[in-house]
């Protein structure tokens, strides 16, 4: 480490640490910047053998949940939840603790390669890569495509974009993607004029209809929801909560559920319609218009649901005090997704849940969460794709997106890649976009890094995540924003800096926090240094109580709610859905991660195809036999994993293996799901990502996969 | 409870597991491996029982499809006050601390046997069949407080004893009694259910004194006569509403 931090020039860190969440240190609070070099000349706050701890923010998934970081003498050792965090109250899921994993990684990029034109990969100088990036930006033409990026950078991204006249960035990931959150997005802004991400009230909720809500794995706040289901599981509403799960596959929260009703894919949307209108007959009310289409025995005939099983559910659901519907991916990503979102959130219009304890609402809108929730549909991906292939892109900037390997391969993102001449991506990792880009101009990893994050959901308090470093950064890597501040000043066109008026990322973020000094937070500032004290010592800001907003309008128009389409001539529904340790599948890279035994399952380290033992029978396949999965747009192979929770025309393969890039633990291991995706949308333009219909071939090899149950039996153990 | 648990063996720190909070979301697990220096053994030794993890979620399948449920309970070192793992140690490095009546591995006295392994009814015990390599610098991330293990010992949970330590430290050091929460492991830190409660049994009222009284409370294969001082509260069982 050390010959490394001699040839570095200095990240200068601020250093408020916290000795528990709550207890201020007393030193050093009020600087701006302090410089803390390791060992020789440790700031005088850090004692050889006590722990300094920093408050900071994850940036493994899109919650945000607040950390603290534990260091001793320059070294994170462990991450813990920030007890004082509106989102996890202290805790985390098992990606938050392993993000040291990622800080520490073996195969990070160490510094600016140029690789341009298909040229082996050279080191080069920031300074050589702030005037590739000035390039870029003076010839115009260029788009930023970014993912989970944090969301201070997607801010002073936009306003740079803005400022050279350029299309505004995009936005997209898997997680986004397989949560169906640009569809979700369109359905609040068909019925609420807004497009907002709801938020749900598990916790005092009494009986739960989740469509595909994965929430105890990776659906939107998992943490917060987490709590919210254990909380719900005590009894906060009187009597315990009471979960219903519509999903083909049984998941983590399948699993958890009271119900498990395993629908037809793409059927969720038919029932939510059909429990509608019998949940208003049940509770006397008018049947709204957007459940009056509903055709009760088409929809138990489609999904698979007896119509008396229907009834039975809409009275339980009827009768409850405090009901609530949540509009799941599963139940999103398909050709009727949209419409199958509308059917769900009015579902909560029906209950009278909305703004009321245990039902959906919504964050205010203020500045300070503005866009906390973007993100762009399929459709933009197309275009993206259309204008690359036409040769209209001058430059791309890729930022927390690894679009090589979270796009289904059938849109021709890879191939339409080569026609950009100058591709520049900030990845901190070797992932596959890496492998393809002209230049490679990595980020400091999260831990190492400034910023904030928005919060969408998961707060009961309106709130701004934090973020600040907690080590120096272990290598040559240099702050996203800072590069692209650099590289507009020395473009040296002054009514473009007076657009984008900020001399660093520091600076950017001071003035972009100072209007909350005078919101009505948890704690208040005289100064604007006091302000940026706080901000570091609690790890963000937040509202002292609850904040939601009312709902302006509702329009309860008719809706119809189509039968699924499918593509491809295959046997079985493909549900692809996100790994619950390897989320978005940057976080295959963490060995830890990889040993964590999937919860159902078990499998480490692998992909398998979960396939009922009925359907391995029929195909003549048992555990750890290779399978080819192929559609009409390409073919995987993996082992074959029996598994007792999925109908019997399905098969369900998680998404976050199969690299060809991203590192020792990550590569050559297992195979992405989205190689045989077909790109079909829903109305909202968004991915159907459930719309592909695959065949099963055995190939007669076999490959282990490694699971935790398995040993069991090598021990010798039977119950 | 077991009453007849005797007097000597009374644990002292005890930690209460709720079935009917925990999703089985293996947090635990990962939050464990990283306060504890848990080495990763890679997909081979992994696939061959060879993983070293210190908590194991057992799932269980009841039922078939469509009435198909599952259960599941994270199962670590129980702590047991009558432990099979002590007498058949050659060199009693599977041992009581007394101080903190927990059960320690003391890993320089291990000459790996491996009889603790064998004759442990939870198959909480994992042997370390090789040096397992961490590239560097993930070797960064080692927790300075926990020793690194290597080739030939076994291991298993031990309460997170460096953080019982501090915790004892610090309140010394402030001359006061431990309180009820000063010391969490890092399982119950992490846990998003919030499902694992830690503390002191014998100070009535600790959250694990007055959760050991409630009626969900029982010791898993409490009938071997281990005694173990985790404590699983039973899930509340699926009682399906007909509305
Ligand atoms: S839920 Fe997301 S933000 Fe929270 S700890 Fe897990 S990965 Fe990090
Ligand atoms: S972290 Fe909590 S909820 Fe998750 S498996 Fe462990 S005990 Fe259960």
């Amino acid at each position: 480490m050390s010959d490394k931090l001699t040839r570095r020039e200095f990240l200068k860190i601020a250093a408020v640490g916290t000795a528990t969440a709550s207890v201020l240190t007393g030193c050093g609070t009020a600087a701006r910047y302090v410089t803390r070099k390791p060992y020789q000349d440790m700031p005088e706050y850090t004692l050889p053998g006590r722990s300094t701890f920093y408050a900071t923010t994850c940036r493994e998934c899109p919650a945000a949940c607040g950390l603290i970081v534990r260091t001793v003498e320059g070294r994170a050792v462990k991450v813990e939840g920030n007890p004082n965090h509106p989102v996890n109250h202290g805790r985390t899921c098992s990606r938050g603790q392993a993000t040291l994993q990622g800080l520490y990684n073996p195969d990070r990029l160490d510094g600016p390669i140029s690789q341009s034109g298909g040229s082996p990969a050279s080191p080069m100088t920031w300074d050589a890569a702030v005037e590739i990036v000035k390039g870029a930006l003076i010839s115009g033409g260029f788009t930023f495509l970014l993912g989970q990026t944090p969301h201070h950078l997607t801010d002073l991204i936009s306003e740079i974009s803005t400022a050279f006249g350029a299309p505004p960035p995009l936005n997209y990931g898997a997680l986004g993607m397989f949560e169906g959150r640009a569809t979700l997005l369109q359905a609040a802004t068909a019925l609420f004029g807004l497009p907002i991400l709801p938020q749900f009230d598990l916790a005092n909720a009494d009986v739960i209809l989740s469509f595909g809500a994965n929430f105890l794995e990776t659906w939107q706040s998992p943490v917060a929801y987490t709590r919210d289901y254990a909380t719900m599981r005590g009894g906060k509403s009187g009597q315990r909560g009471y979960l219903i799960q519509f999903e083909p596959r049984m998941s983590l929260t399948a699993a958890n559920a009271d119900e498990w009703i395993p629908v037809a894919p793409g059927t969720e949307g038919l029932v939510a319609q059909a429990l509608g209108k019998l949940v208003a007959e049940q509770m006397g009310s008018p049947v709204p218009a957007a459940f009056a289409s509903a055709d009760v025995a088409a929809a138990a005939q489609a999904s698979g649901v007896a119509e008396t099983e229907l009834r039975r559910l809409a009275r339980v659901f009827a009768n409850s005090p405090r009901k609530l519907a949540l509009p799941g991916g599963g139940a999103l990503g398909h050709t009727n997704g949209l419409e199958a979102a509308q059917a769900i959130l009015f579902l909560n219009v029906l209950a009278g849940n909305v703004d009321q304890p245990g039902g959906m609402s919504f964050q205010p809108l203020a500045a300070y969460n503005q866009g906390a929730a973007a993100a762009t549909a399929f459709t933009g991906m197309q275009e993206l794709v259309g204008r690359m292939q036409r040769g209209e892109l001058k430059a791309l900037f890729i930022h927390g997106f690894n679009p090589v390997f979270e796009l289904p391969k059938s849109l021709g993102f890879t191939e339409a890649l080569a026609n950009v001449p100058l591709v520049i991506s900030f990845a901190s990792f070797p992932d596959e976009t890496v492998a393809l880009a002209d230049y490679v101009f990595p980020d400091h990893t999260p831990l190492e890094s400034w910023g904030y994050q928005k919060i969408a959901v998961g707060s009961e308090q309106a709130a701004l995540s934090g973020s600040q470093p907690v080590v120096v950064p272990l290598y040559d890597t240099k702050a996203t924003a800072d590069v692209l501040l650099a590289a507009l000043q020395a473009a040296g066109d002054n009514s473009l800096i007076a657009k984008v008026p900020y001399t660093d990322e520091v600076d950017f973020l001071q003035k972009k926090l100072a209007p909350l000094a005078s919101e009505d937070g948890f704690y208040t500032a005289v100064t604007p240094k006091g302000f940026w004290a706080k901000w570091l010592q609690f790890g963000g800001w937040w509202k002292t109580g609850p904040s939601t907003m009312p709902l302006f309008a509702v329009n309860d128009q008719p809706l119809a709610v189509g039968v699924p389409e499918f593509s491809g001539g295959g046997e079985f529904f493909l549900l692809p859905y996100p790994h619950p340790h390897l989320g978005d599948g940057s976080q295959a890279n963490r060995p830890w991660l990889q040993e964590t035994p999937d919860q159902t399952t078990t499998v480490m380290w692998g992909t398998w195809v979960a396939i009922h033992p009925e359907t391995a029978d029929r195909l003549g396949v048992t555990d750890d036999d290779v399978v080819r999965v192929a559609s009409s747009t390409g073919e995987i192979e993996a082992s074959v994993y029996r598994y007792p929770g999925i109908r019997l025309d399905a098969a369900a393969i998680p998404f976050g293996q199969g690299h060809t890039a991203l590192g020792r633990f990550a590569e050559g291991r297992g195979a992405n799901p989205l190689a045989v995706v077909d790109s079909k949308l829903n109305a909202a333009g968004d991915l159907a990502f459930g719309a592909t219909k695959v065949t099963i071939t055995p190939t007669g090899k076999k490959q282990k996969l490694a699971r935790y149950e398995s040993r069991v039996g090598v021990y010798g153990y039977d119950k | 409870m077991n009453e007849t648990v005797h007097d000597e063996n009374v644990g002292k720190w005890t930690m209460v597991i709720d079935l009917d909070q925990c999703t089985g979301c293996q947090a635990c697990v990962t939050a464990c491996s990283m306060e504890n220096n848990v080495a990763f053994v890679g997909e081979a030794d992994a696939a061959y029982g060879r993983g070293m993890h210190w908590i194991r979620v057992v799932r269980e399948w009841n039922g078939e499809m469509p009435d198909l449920t599952a259960d599941f309970r994270p199962v670590m070192c129980q702590q047991c006050g009558e432990a099979p793992c002590e007498p058949v140690c050659p060199v009693f490095a599977s041992t009581k601390s007394v101080p903190e009546q927990i059960n320690l591995q003391v890993y320089n006295r291990c000459i790996g046997t491996r009889y603790c392994g064998n004759n442990c009814p939870y198959i909480a015990r994992t042997f370390n069949w090789f040096d397992y390599e961490r590239p560097e610098p993930l070797n960064f991330q080692l927790n300075p407080d926990v020793t690194v293990r290597s080739r030939g010992v076994m291991e298993k949970c031990t309460f997170c004893v460096q953080r019982i330590r501090r915790g004892e430290e610090d309140a010394n050091a402030e001359g006061r009694p431990v309180h009820d929460g000063d010391v969490t492991p890092a399982c119950a830190q992490a846990c998003p259910a919030q499902a694992i409660t830690f503390g002191d049994i014998t100070d009535p009222e600790s959250r694990v004194a007055k959760l050991a009284r409630s009626a969900r409370a029982e010791r898993f294969l409490e009938e071997v006569g281990t005694e173990p001082r985790v404590i699983y509260l039973k899930g509340n069982g699926k009682v399906v509403r007909e509305g």
